[in-house]
Order: structure tokens, then C-alpha cells, then sequence
């Protein structure tokens, strides 16, 4: 580093491949990404948003919902899961009894603990969850000796994590999740849930509104600030208005008087609603409940 | 003797040129700085009254929160490292500073963009990015603005009279170069019409906050230290060769970090930045060694002097970067991602690293540039222990809110409830942190206020005796 | 302290000097250590710059281990791929045909007839001359263009068509396929309309 020139270029080379990088690199990448199709289905994925929920991402920004709530479902594994449809003829203790026999099997050796303390107490309510594997062999196998008992069973492949234990979503959060969102508002702090799936979570847009309106009225120890400023108190008209919010007595308005939300309350909600991480893609592979129909 | 008038002249010279520029770029520093803590602190209040301002939609926590990080990087930290960056340019170049009004121009459009910004965000134009928050038009003024700055400080360091550079000079060159690139690329993409598809967004965010909030502020915060430290001490840099190795690993790694661990991207991007920061740790050692070296040994009595400011700030800078490597570390990022650890590494970056740095910087240039002692030392070494107190009873809460919320996150049968709460009683202390380092701040701007209105008192003073004298004796004196 | 006799540069006006040295042999074996660490671990995690494969999926193989394989939906997704490479560039992604290439699959009598052998032998052997088709006349040449896929492929495709853009007929399998190009014989001529009505549903 003798003279400016060399450090210019040593920076100039430093952070120029970081560019190539974590710019240029991602914008070839995915910068002309497309919608995807959803995994066994011929549905595309994502879909492009409504009116009111496109606006309603506007305003999730403008009022910075970003800081206290990520929109980012993580996934720690993926698993096999096999599952009991039907005993055929057999019952429940002969099938304990059976299980047993499957244990000298080289696979499923490692499986001997949780499948007996799966079935300890088991009173033949179906379906149950026999094995939980990561590998598919195993799966498998167990599968293939199940049927030749005649016991049906299904395989499911699923995603595991808190916060897919948390309902928080069905499986880890892709870039075609966020192929429409202009901004895309990932956030970086759970300072309330995660809001990715919360589409399917809370699809009432009641609550939704209540929750906006006084989170406490619908959840007593929320400590989101009450969003009071995107809806109107007003004296009730000649006749109530449709859209007035329901709320128990102490949040709700004096008598004579009624809530009713703003546009851009309503338009809050259309967005909250518009969010969903429960179809599975190629790259975030799951069996999802309803195609055991 | 001749050399040592000619250096007192230099001096003057130097201090000349440099006090207008310097008083623009810190007086409108102090304000935003206090103006972040403000911010910050109403932020904080927020999480243990949720409805607290609640029925004002400018004073939303997703807009006060933003607001105040925001104001206090681009506030104070940014304008506050140009004015002592130039100062060393120009101590270094043995030169007065080159185009002295550029900078002051500068300085007064940089505060106007943060303005601009600072108001946008309250009002809900924010652009919904971390850190680029501004809305485009203050981007454009602060772009602007550093750009300024940025072309009188290299033509002060191009007119330097000895060729030979001193490290300082790497670290802070390369933060000239560095600020523009990443602002421009980063606004250009994503405070535009038409932003990039899907998570490209929040991949180019990231890539600029890690190479502003880590790898900028690294390079002015230690090109900073680097210098005033051996100057107060008195002793010479330790080591330029482990000072070469952290400047160019702290280049060629940090700047490949900042892709948090399980984020939704292809796999190569986060496993690239996990591999970058384990790689980061070679810089911070090199650091910490340059430090030790330089630091030990000498008798420095600095009771709550700038030395004990830069010394504290590279200490903070070390913890620092500690805890952004653990948390690109994938084990440990299950647990910490999404958590207040995050916000904790932040805010001590900024506020234990970058602004106690600065601080010191700033208490031992401005008298030498003012040609006066500081009107309340006093005040300057209680800033220290209140700022010191402060910064740790901020960020250790923080830390341990972050850790005690992530494990319970991570257990899918505590309720969210529970975790969140867990964490909000840390928070209580990491409030009170906040308060300490506001009134350690209120401090700091009395001594610069002081010294701004004395001088200006001193010009008037001159103007008013120029014109009272009478006209006979000015000519004869020309 | 040793270090401080190397200083080489001269002091000006009290401006800080670095000592001059070499960095240690051991902080740049330990760099070097810890790039192969990580170029070690980047292998094994990266999935190589894929743009399918995200953590906790730690490869392309990785990931496709987790794939379903079976049921009618797979099936289904399979054959609108390989529809829409082969047969949507000219009867188009949504099966309404285009003017002057080809005649439209939606809604067209010989895609949703009750039995699917005649519709099966238009790719296998191609088709020439007058053909009416959802109450227009068409007069096209199509090449033998499923000859090459295989029955199974075939099969999805055929019953894709049958049950996209609001068509509703049954599904295809590949042992039909199978069975139907074994019956046709070695003949490469492309059908016509007249040879597909004489040949059963």
C-alpha cells in the first residue's frame, strides 16, 4: 500500500467482486424469475395480488410493520413420514406385536425407541403417525412391509421446524413466495409472530380489523401497539353500518357511536389475507394434508 | 527555530482552513444525534407502553425506530467520520484542507438531506428498505453531498507533501470509495419505480447494509483509531503488517457478509456469507493485536479523555464483530436470527463503536482546530462514563433478550407470548442504557455548542471592532 | 519494545508513524486454514449455486430425494411440461391453437371423445390433409411429434389435454400407449381424417 492508486484498486477489486456477487450475480439469477407451478398440480404460484391487498402492501410499509414482524418461514429438516389409514384385519395389540418384528430389520433399528413409544398407549385411533425418517429407504421399507401384512399406510413428506410447528407455515419461505411484492418486507425481528402464513392462520378479516383496532380485544397479552388512527368513530346513521367493527364492551365505541375502518385498514387486511406459505414447489417440496383426498 | 515556526504556521494554516467545514459537519451531527436518541428512546418506551404517542401515526414504532437508526448513522456518524477524515487528511498532507468551501456546502446539504429523510420516514415514505429508508430525494442530496465531501478530501490527500501513506490512509481512502458505490448501486435498485423481482430486493439490502453498517463504518472507526491512538500515546503504530493483513482481509471477507443464515434465498448466498464471516475473524484479531500492541505500555493518563473513548471504541468494535460472526454461524443462528441479538450487534456498532470513536476524535481535534481548550472538559469526561454505562447497560440486555427469546422460539411448545415477554424484561434495562447515552450526548452538543457560539461571537466581535476603529488607523495599518 | 527501533519514517509535526514488519507466518496459515475450512463447508452446503436448492436442502440431489414421485398430480404437472415444450409452441400454452398453425385442443371433440385411440395416434403418426375440428375446417400437416417420447411422457401429455382448460375427459396411462403402439403396425404414413374415423373410438 504504497501509493492511493493501490489501495484504490484493492478496494475497487474487493468490493467490486462482492458486487458481482451479491448484485449482479442475484439480478441475473433471479431478477427474471416467473411464477412456478405448484407441486403436483398444475396451479401457478404465487398469484398476482388484488387491488386492495397490492395497496394494502403500501401501507404494511409506510407504517413500518417490518420491524416488529418477520414474513419468512424457516425450516431446520425435511422428513418421511409414514402414517396408519387401516389396520385391514388385524388389532391393535397384534399389530404392536407386530412392530415388534420390525425391528431387526438393519433400517429400522434406529427407529426401535420411537415407534415402540409412539404405540405405548395406543388405542387404535386412526390414522397414526407410526415413523417420522429422514431417509426415504426407510420410509419406504416400512411402507412395503406394512402392505404386505395388509396394513394400509401413507407416506407423507413434510417439513419440521419450530416454526413450522408453530403453524407459522408449511414449509421453508422460497423467492417465488415474494415474486409480486414491490417492496418485499422480510423483516428482521420477532417482535411479533411471523406473518407469512398468516393468511391461512387468521382468514377472518374481522379479526383481523378487531386485531388492529385494540389487539388486545382479540389476544389479551398482545403487545402490538393499537392501530386506532386507521379507523373512524362515528355516530351511527340511520341504520348501522355493515362494516362497523364488533367489539367486546371495553374496546368498543360509546352508545350511539360505531368503528368503522378506514380505507387503508381495509386495505391492510386485504394484504394480511393475501399471505400464504401452504402450497408446496419443487423447492420447498411437502405433502400437503388435503391430497390424501 | 526555523522547522518548528514553519510547522506552527503549517498548523495554523491547516486549523484555518478546516474550522468552518469541521463546525458545519459536527454542529449539524450533534443535532441528529440527538435528535436518533430521541427517536430511539420514544422507540423503546414503545415496548413497554405500547400505546404510548400511540394515537399519532408519525409516531408509529415502525417509523420512530427506523427513524432514529437511520438518524443517528447517516445523522451523526457519517457526517461526523468525513469531518475527522478530512482532518486527518489534511494533518497527514501537512496541507490546509483543499477547496475548504466544498465541505461546508456539503455539510449543510447533507443535514438537509437527512432531513428531508428523517421527515419522510415519520411521514410514511419510507422506501421499506433497512438502512435506505430515505426517500429517494434525500438519497439523491446525501449521494450528492458525500460525493462533495469526497472530492475535497482526495484532492487533500493527492497535495500531500510526503508520498510515503500511513495506514489510516488505506482505511479511510478506501471509505471514500466505498460510500458511494454502495449507496448509489443500493438506491438506483431499490429506491426506484420498478424494483428488482422477488428477494433480489432484500439480497442488494443486505449487501448494503453489511458493507455500510460493517465494513464502512470499520474502515473509518479503525482508520480512525489507527491514528489518534499512537498520536495520543505518543508511540508509534504496532505492527504495519498486521495492520495490512486487516485492512486488506477486512476488504476482501467483510465486505462478502451480511446474508443472514435461513433467509429466503438460494443456499450458496447465505453459505457464502457464513464462510465470509468465520473469515472475518482474521481482521478483528489483527485489529485487537495492532491495538494491544500500540495500547500497552503506554502511560496515558486519559481519565475520560478521548484516548479512553477511541480505546473503548475499538474494544466495542471487537465485541462487535464477534457477535455478527456467531451470528452468520449456522448453529447458532437458528436461535439468534429474527431475535433482539441483531438489533444488539447494531446498535453497538454504531453507538458503542462508531460514535464513541468519533466522540474522542472529535474532543481532541476540535480544540486544536479551534485554537482553545474545550469549555467544559468537565462535561467531556462525564460524557465518557455516562456514554460507557450507557452503551453497556444497552447492549448487554440486549444480547441476553436476544439469546433467553431465540431458545424459547425455538421450542415450538412455549407460546409466542411467552418468549416475547421474556425478552421485554431486559428491555426495561436496555431503556435506561438509552437514557444514559441521550444525556452523554446532551452533553457532548453543550461543548460543541459552546465552542460554535464563541467563535461566532469572536468573529462578531472582530467585525464590530474592525468597523468602530477609526478610518485613519485601518489605512494607515494597510 | 524492539519494534519501535524499526520505525523507519520520519516524524512530521507530531503526525502518528507505523512501525514497519512483516505480518506473522501464523495469521496467514490461519486465513488460508480457514478459507479451505470454508470452501469445505460451502461444498457441502451451497448446492452450488443452484437457484432450486435452499438451505436446510444442502444439494440438487439432496432436494430431489424429497420430491413426490407418484399420483395423478404428478402426472398431470408432468404432462403440461412436456406440453408445453413439444406441442404448446404451436397449439399454444392455453390450447386455444393458433390461426394458420394449428387447430385448438380446447374444447376440440377429438381431444375429449369418450375413448382416446384416435387422438393418440395424431402424435404417434402425425396428421395430413382436411380435418374439421370444434366447427372449423383445418387443413394442417402435423409431424409424428410424440413418436419419440416415451409412453409414459405420452400419456401424460394426452392426459393433460384432456383435463385442462375445462376439458373433462378421462385420464391416459401408460400401458394404453404402450398397447396402441404396438397395434399400429410399421407403417409411417400420417393419418387423415378419413383414416381416424375408421379406426374405433
Amino acid at each position: 500500500m504504497k501509493t492511493g492508486l493501490s489501495i484504490f484498486i484493492a478496494a475497487f477489486i474487493a468490493l467490486g467482486t462482492s458486487w458481482c456477487g451479491f448484485v449482479l450475480a442475484p439480478l441475473l439469477q433471479l431478477g427474471s424469475a416467473q411464477q412456478t407451478v405448484i407441486l403436483q398440480t398444475t396451479d401457478n404460484w404465487p398469484l398476482q395480488r388484488t387491488g386492495a391487498a397490492t395497496l394494502g402492501l403500501q401501507v404494511y410499509r409506510a407504517y413500518g410493520c417490518a420491524a416488529c414482524h418477520t414474513e419468512q418461514v424457516r425450516q431446520t429438516g425435511s422428513a418421511f413420514e409414514v402414517t396408519l389409514t387401516s389396520l385391514g384385519n388385524q388389532k391393535p395389540a397384534d399389530f404392536i406385536e407386530f412392530t415388534k418384528s420390525l425391528f431387526v430389520l438393519p433400517g429400522l433399528a434406529n427407529y426401535t425407541n420411537a415407534i415402540a413409544a409412539s404405540l405405548n398407549g395406543w388405542n387404535g385411533g386412526l390414522p397414526k403417525t407410526l415413523l417420522t425418517a429422514t431417509d426415504k429407504d426407510v420410509a419406504t421399507e416400512m411402507a412395503d412391509r406394512l402392505k404386505a401384512v395388509g396394513v394400509k399406510s401413507e407416506t407423507a413428506i413434510i417439513a419440521t421446524g419450530p416454526d413450522i410447528a408453530r403453524g407459522w407455515g408449511s414449509r421453508l419461505s422460497v423467492a417465488a413466495d415474494f415474486l409480486y411484492d414491490q417492496p418485499v418486507q422480510l423483516g428482521s425481528l420477532r417482535a411479533g409472530p411471523d406473518l407469512a402464513n398468516i393468511g391461512v392462520r387468521a382468514p377472518d378479516a374481522n379479526w383481523q380489523l378487531a386485531h388492529l383496532y385494540a389487539p388486545k380485544s382479540v389476544t389479551p397479552n398482545s403487545t402490538m401497539p393499537s392501530f386506532k388512527f386507521l379507523f373512524e368513530v362515528r355516530k351511527v346513521g340511520a341504520s348501522p353500518s355493515p362494516e362497523a367493527l364488533n367489539l367486546p364492551k371495553e374496546f368498543a365505541a360509546a352508545d350511539g357511536f360505531e368503528i368503522v375502518p378506514k380505507p387503508a385498514a381495509k386495505q391492510l387486511v386485504a394484504y394480511l389475507l393475501s399471505l400464504k406459505a401452504n402450497v408446496p414447489l419443487y423447492e420447498a417440496p411437502f405433502t400437503p394434508a388435503t391430497a390424501a383426498k | 527555530m526555523n522547522l518548528t515556526e514553519n510547522n506552527s504556521s503549517c498548523d495554523r494554516e491547516i486549523n484555518d482552513s478546516l474550522r468552518v467545514p469541521l463546525l458545519a459537519l459536527f454542529g449539524g451531527a450533534a443535532v441528529w444525534l440527538i435528535v436518533g436518541l430521541v427517536l430511539g428512546l420514544i422507540a423503546g418506551i414503545k415496548f413497554h407502553a405500547p400505546d404510548f404517542l400511540g394515537a399519532c401515526p408519525v409516531m408509529t414504532y415502525g417509523r420512530v425506530a427506523p427513524a432514529a437508526n437511520d438518524a443517528v448513522l447517516y445523522g451523526f456518524c457519517i457526517p461526523a467520520a468525513l469531518g475527522v477524515a478530512l482532518w486527518i487528511f489534511a494533518r497527514l498532507s501537512g496541507q490546509p484542507l483543499a477547496l475548504p468551501l466544498v465541505p461546508v456546502v456539503a455539510a449543510n446539504l447533507w443535514h438537509l438531506g437527512v432531513f428531508i429523510g428523517t421527515a419522510g420516514i415519520l411521514l410514511g415514505a419510507s422506501s421499506g428498505h433497512t438502512w435506505l429508508e430515505y426517500p429517494r430525494a434525500a438519497a439523491v442530496i446525501l449521494f450528492a453531498a458525500f460525493m462533495l465531501i469526497a472530492v475535497s478530501a482526495a484532492a487533500t490527500f493527492g497535495w500531500r507533501r510526503q508520498q510515503e501513506l500511513y495506514p489510516s490512509h488505506w482505511f479511510l481512502f478506501a471509505g471514500l470509495l466505498w460510500f458511494p458505490w454502495i449507496y448509489s448501486t443500493a438506491n438506483i435498485l431499490l429506491n426506484s419505480h420498478q424494483l428488482p423481482r422477488g428477494v433480489v430486493q432484500p439480497i442488494i439490502g443486505w449487501w448494503f447494509a453489511n458493507n455500510l453498517v460493517f465494513v464502512w463504518l470499520a474502515l473509518v472507526g479503525v482508520g480512525t483509531a489507527f491514528y489518534f491512538l499512537p498520536k495520543i500515546a505518543a508511540r508509534p503504530l504496532a505492527n504495519s503488517g498486521y495492520v495490512l493483513l486487516a485492512f486488506l482481509t477486512l476488504v476482501f471477507f467483510g465486505t462478502w457478509c451480511g446474508i443472514p443464515q435461513g433467509a429466503p434465498v438460494p443456499a450458496w448466498l447465505p453459505t457464502l456469507s457464513s464462510v465470509a464471516a468465520a473469515l472475518t475473524l482474521v481482521p478483528l484479531l489483527a485489529i485487537s493485536i495492532v491495538t494491544l500492541k500500540t495500547v500497552c505500555g503506554s502511560n496515558v493518563s486519559c481519565k475520560g479523555g478521548p484516548f479512553c473513548f477511541i480505546r473503548f471504541g475499538v474494544m466495542s468494535f471487537i465485541v462487535s464483530g464477534i457477535l455478527y460472526v456467531s451470528a452468520a454461524c449456522p448453529q447458532y443462528s437458528r436461535i439468534l436470527n429474527f431475535t433482539w441479538f441483531g438489533a444488539a450487534q447494531t446498535q453497538l456498532q454504531l453507538l458503542g463503536f462508531a460514535a464513541m470513536i468519533l466522540f474522542g476524535a472529535i474532543y481532541e481535534l476540535l480544540p486544536q482546530v479551534m485554537g482553545k481548550p474545550l469549555p467544559q472538559p468537565a462535561l467531556a469526561k462525564a460524557h465518557f462514563y455516562l456514554s460507557m454505562i450507557g452503551v453497556l447497560l444497552f447492549f448487554v440486555p440486549l444480547v441476553l433478550a436476544g439469546v433467553v427469546q431465540g431458545e424459547k422460539l425455538a421450542d415450538a411448545n412455549i407460546p409466542f407470548a411467552d418468549a416475547n415477554t421474556a425478552a421485554l424484561k431486559f428491555l426495561r434495562v436496555s431503556t435506561t442504557g438509552q437514557m444514559l447515552i441521550l444525556l452523554g450526548a446532551l452533553l457532548f452538543a453543550v461543548n460543541i455548542f459552546i465552542m460554535t457560539i464563541q467563535w461566532k461571537l469572536g468573529i462578531a466581535k472582530t467585525v464590530i471592532a474592525y468597523i468602530k476603529s477609526p478610518l485613519e488607523t485601518a489605512e494607515v495599518k494597510s | 519494545m524492539s519494534d519501535e527501533n524499526k520505525s523507519s519514517s520520519v516524524p512530521s509535526a507530531g503526525e502518528p508513524v507505523a512501525t514497519r514488519s512483516a505480518a506473522p507466518m501464523w495469521i496467514i496459515v490461519t486465513t488460508l486454514v480457514l478459507l479451505f475450512i470454508g470452501g469445505i463447508y460451502f461444498d457441502r452446503h451451497s448446492g452450488w449455486f443452484n437457484p432450486k436448492v435452499y438451505a436446510p436442502y444442502t444439494s440438487a440431489e439432496n432436494l430431489e430425494g424429497f420430491q413426490p414421485q407418484s399420483g395423478a398430480a404428478a402426472a398431470l404437472a408432468r404432462g403440461k411440461k412436456t406440453y408445453e415444450a413439444v406441442c404448446g409452441i404451436c397449439h399454444g400454452p392455453d390450447g386455444l391453437g393458433k390461426p394458420g398453425q394449428a387447430p385448438p385442443l380446447a374444447g376440440s371433440e377429438w381431444v375429449v371423445a369418450k375413448g382416446f385411440n384416435r387422438l393418440a395416434h395424431i402424435p404417434l403418426m402425425g396428421l395430413a390433409g382436411n380435418i374439421k375440428v370444434a366447427g372449423k375446417d383445418w387443413s394442417m400437416n402435423m409431424a409424428a411429434m410424440g413418436a419419440a417420447l416415451p409412453d409414459d411422457d405420452l400419456a401424460a401429455v394426452l392426459t393433460y389435454i384432456r383435463s385442462a382448460w375445462g376439458n373433462q375427459a378421462s385420464a391416459v396411462e401408460g400401458d394404453d400407449i404402450k398397447k396402441i403402439r404396438s397395434g399400429m403396425g410399421g407403417g409411417s404414413q400420417p393419418m387423415t381424417h378419413d383414416m381416424l374415423m375408421a379406426m374405433p373410438e
